[in-house]
């Protein structure tokens, strides 16, 4: 096992920050994939999830939602898996939880000013793909997914990766 | 500086093959949504006589009477399964879940219409409505508008909206206390409710 202390060359301390990196890539990527799968195999459950949030009554921009974010979730899932284009996906995965992490917080809001229940008792489906949850458990959640999205946008060097980057910019 | 517009370029790059792979995917699905259908069509606008102002009826019993339909008891529903001429084909029911929904129970002798996907089941659930004197379409009940939505594709399709009724208590009110079928229709697993 390797720990990192101060006698710890700065080469193995790289290395092992390296490994950490690619299980939170392989992580992040497999809890998008399995997200992604659960809502595309049941889409219509899912249109109606979506709907609920009262986003946007437009029928076309609300099929559109249903539709393609199951698959686009899959898609970025399986670049990080497969480590394409690591930095850019987990901009995309980073910009897709911040706002969709303020859209549960508001409809939880919504629920327990309906309700008049504490916040952390607030228990619904929010879409997500992993059925109902309780509110504090998913914001945990999705701050540590957008944690380790971010980390990856930062993070240079990914090794286990079969194009870490579409352009050579930075690469280096 | 150059690094980070170089990853913000990735990311447009794959929002945009991202978005294409997704649209392809749902297209290919066999479950995948239609984009061009409205699959909650909104009641019309409610005018009152009392006021000259219009608005969206909020009540299921005001969306159904805007939509010309009505709303069925429980008692009502009941009766009807018992009048002889549901045995007859003169009343149908009508159920509006998706396949598991139906498979787990439905009123013994119910049609199904799964309304996200109405191409697989209107050519058979249609005649038999058209023929009926009366229609009950329910869903699970509660919250679920799925009964509603397909009273108003069935009134579409040239069912009288006079002759359909939406019961609103749905399979989970039905099954506290009348029978019900499970797997197929017609498979003759009727499950008695327990007393």
């Amino acid at each position: 096992m390797i720990t990192a202390t101060a006698e710890t060359p700065p080469v193995v301390r790289h290395r092992a920050a390296n490994v950490v990196v690619v299980a939170g890539r392989w992580l992040l990527g497999a809890v998008f994939i399995y997200m992604g799968l659960n809502k595309a195999l049941h889409p219509v459950e899912f249109l109606k999830l979506v709907r609920q949030y009262n986003v946007t009554d437009h029928y076309l921009l609300l099929n559109l939602v249903a539709s393609a974010l199951p698959w686009f979730e899959i898609f970025c899932g399986l670049l990080l898996v497969l480590g394409i284009a690591v930095r850019g996906t987990a901009l995309l995965l980073v910009a897709m939880l911040v706002p969709f992490t303020i859209v549960i917080v508001q409809r939880a809001l919504g629920i327990q000013h309906a309700r008049g229940i504490p916040f952390c008792a607030i228990k619904f489906d929010c879409g997500c793909g992993a059925g109902e949850v309780l509110i504090c458990r998913k914001l945990l959640e999705n701050t540590l997914l957008i944690a380790v999205a971010a980390s990856l946008v930062f993070w240079r060097q990914h090794i286990a990766a079969v194009r870490p980057c579409l352009f050579r910019a930075h690469a280096a | 500086m150059r690094t980070l517009k170089a990853v913000v370029l990735e990311a447009i790059i794959l929002a945009i093959a991202g978005l294409l792979f997704a649209l392809a995917a749902n297209a290919l699905s066999p479950r995948g949504l239609r984009l061009a259908r409205n699959y909650f069509p909104a009641a019309p606008v409610m005018h009152t006589n009392t006021a000259a102002s219009a608005h969206a009826p909020d009540s299921l019993a005001e969306r159904l009477q805007q939509w010309g339909l009505q709303l069925a008891t429980s008692n009502e529903v009941s009766q009807l399964f018992r009048d002889p001429g549901y045995e007859q084909g003169l009343i149908v029911f009508v159920d509006a879940r998706n396949d598991h929904a139906y498979q787990s129970g439905h009123v013994p002798g119910a049609w199904q219409l799964d309304r996200y996907r109405p191409e697989g089941y209107l050519p058979t659930v249609l005649p038999m409505c058209l023929s009926a004197q009366k229609v009950v379409v329910y869903c699970n009940g509660g919250a679920c508008e799925d009964s509603e939505l397909a009273a108003v594709m069935l009134r579409d399709a040239g069912i009288p909206a006079g002759n359909i009724l939406v019961y609103s208590g749905g399979i989970s009110e039905w099954t506290n206390g009348l029978p019900f079928e499970i797997g197929a229709r017609g498979s003759g697993q009727i499950i008695e409710p327990k007393r």
